[in-house]
């Protein structure tokens, strides 16, 4: 059974409004997930083991349970306990689409924490000593010194972290959310048409992942507009592999090609 | 007085068998992907135009779409263009979905490994006429093991945990057993705490080993603490 664009074009409205519902989650974890993950990260650095073992559990049991059991303790699990289900809580843990972001956000900030970690260890101790010794207080050393820096250095693996979170929200519709892959699910119980919705579903949420990774790039660029160097050199290899197709095409050595490996 | 009942031992052996096979999917699915992805990761460093132009867009595809959705398009959509031929079963579509996608993960984990390797190492190999063979097999290879290794381990942990979203194409594997038995004893905190506790002690001994992989392949390295 090959694609039907007649119903992905009528479907398509549909997938839209699903999308829609895929975005607001991914925004909402990206932001939650930040404010849940600095406090947790200087937790986990902390020298004192009251706030640095809690911490390192805490990363422990989000990062390491699948996000679709996260969501099913959240939604289903959580409704059981008495002082949940009878408290003034049961507002926000009666509605699926907030569990979802819940569940979301603490399985995003286990893993955000790693990275931050990364990253404010990438900072050379040098600095921070150089700073103590400017007599600049620890407090201002941190926000002015290691924090922009280890944003830099975390960036990449903040990039595909949320890259792979992205697509990883296609599980919420395990509890009811009504999202991309959810849509595309409705289609095709509807239709008994597997390959058309999922195959639509597919190519939004590559325009989605890769809308993002363009922002991302941006974002490294302009944050890294310091680097001239590094940047020249980023560039180098795509010029020559064009000069090489290039020379290809019209049987002409490219200039300063080298010797393959 | 015992601590579970007779229904809730069930439950929890259900739970066992479930876990078996997600540990079976996982290991199968990985233990492909791994053999497929290196192979492929070594054929795309050819600079051929055209294997690079097939590569970055095929890449570019299964790395921007949810492996959800590729679990799903194997089960039903394979059911319904192999329709009267076979039957695809949940576990042969969710382990062919996830080495498809888990292959192009680590090609390019692979590739990017191989580039890192210093040039002088290609061309010191080359110098001391040590042949291609051999020197990819002694010199290059050991390098690219140790330098791919920290993202393979993180594959590996996104491959256990992907093997959850098997269950919603009909696996029943340790996930789908314990919406079964939350739905039944209506109790689910304990049989999803008991399914996370799986996965959280898996990564965590996957953890463990690895430091210890890290130190073997890392030998003859010294870390400069700045």
């Amino acid at each position: 059974m090959p694609f039907d664009p007649t119903l992905a074009w009528d479907s398509l409205p549909r997938m839209l409004y699903g999308m829609l519902n895929t975005v607001m989650i991914t925004a909402l974890t990206l932001v939650f997930g930040l404010v849940v993950a600095l406090p947790v990260t200087l937790a986990r650095m902390s020298p004192r083991l009251m706030f640095s073992l809690p911490a390192a559990a805490f990363v422990i049991f989000f990062r390491g349970t699948p996000a679709i059991i996260l969501l099913y303790l959240v939604y289903y699990g959580l409704a059981q306990l008495p002082s949940v289900h009878d408290g003034v809580l049961w507002v926000i843990f009666a509605n699926a689409f907030i569990c979802a972001v819940i569940g979301l956000t603490l399985n995003h900030a286990s893993y955000l924490v790693e990275i931050l970690r990364g990253g404010l260890d990438a900072v050379p101790a040098g600095l921070t000593e150089a700073s103590a010794a400017l007599g600049i207080s620890p407090r201002q050393t941190f926000t002015w010194i290691r924090f922009p820096l280890a944003m830099r250095f975390a960036l990449k693996a903040y990039q595909n972290e949320v890259l792979m979170f992205t697509k990883g929200t296609a599980v919420v519709s395990v509890v009811t959310v009504v999202d991309l892959t959810a849509v595309a699910n409705e289609v095709f119980e509807r239709t008994y048409d597997a390959v058309t919705p999922m195959l639509l579903a597919a190519a939004l949420y590559w325009v989605l992942v890769n809308l993002m990774r363009i922002g991302f790039e941006f974002a490294d660029r302009r944050l890294n507009r310091h680097l001239i160097a590094d940047e020249q050199r980023l560039r180098k290899p795509v010029a020559a592999s064009r000069q090489a197709l290039l020379a290809r095409w019209t049987s002409l050595p490219a200039p300063g090609t080298e010797q393959a490996r | 007085m015992a601590l579970l009942t007779q229904s809730e031992l069930g439950y929890f052996q259900q739970l066992a068998s479930g876990a078996v096979i997600t540990m079976e999917l996982a290991v199968s699915g990985y233990v492909l992907a791994l053999a497929g992805g290196v192979l492929v990761g070594l054929v795309t460093l050819l600079r051929n135009p055209v294997i690079q132009v097939v590569w970055r867009v095929y890449a570019s595809i299964i790395m921007g779409v949810p492996s959800l959705l590729v679990i799903f398009l194997f089960y039903y959509g394979g059911s319904s263009v192999l329709s009267g031929m076979v039957d695809i079963t949940p576990f042969e579509a969710g382990l062919s979905a996830l080495v498809v996608v888990y292959t192009v993960y680590i090609a390019e984990l692979v590739r990017g490994a191989v580039r890192n390797v210093p040039r002088g190492q290609f061309e010191a190999s080359a110098a001391l006429a040590i042949r291609p063979l051999s020197a990819w097999w002694h010199v290059i290879m050991p390098q690219v093991v140790r330098l791919a290794l920290p993202g393979l381990v993180t594959i590996w942990m996104v491959v256990l945990k992907d093997t959850a979203l098997v269950s919603l194409a009909g696996l029943n594997d340790l996930v789908a057993h314990a919406k079964t038995a939350a739905g039944a004893t209506k109790e689910p905190f304990i049989y999803f705490i008991a399914a996370s506790l799986f996965f959280v002690v898996f990564s965590a001994a996957t953890l463990r080993a690895s430091a210890r992989l890290e130190k073997r392949f890392g030998r003859g390295l010294a870390v400069v603490k700045a």
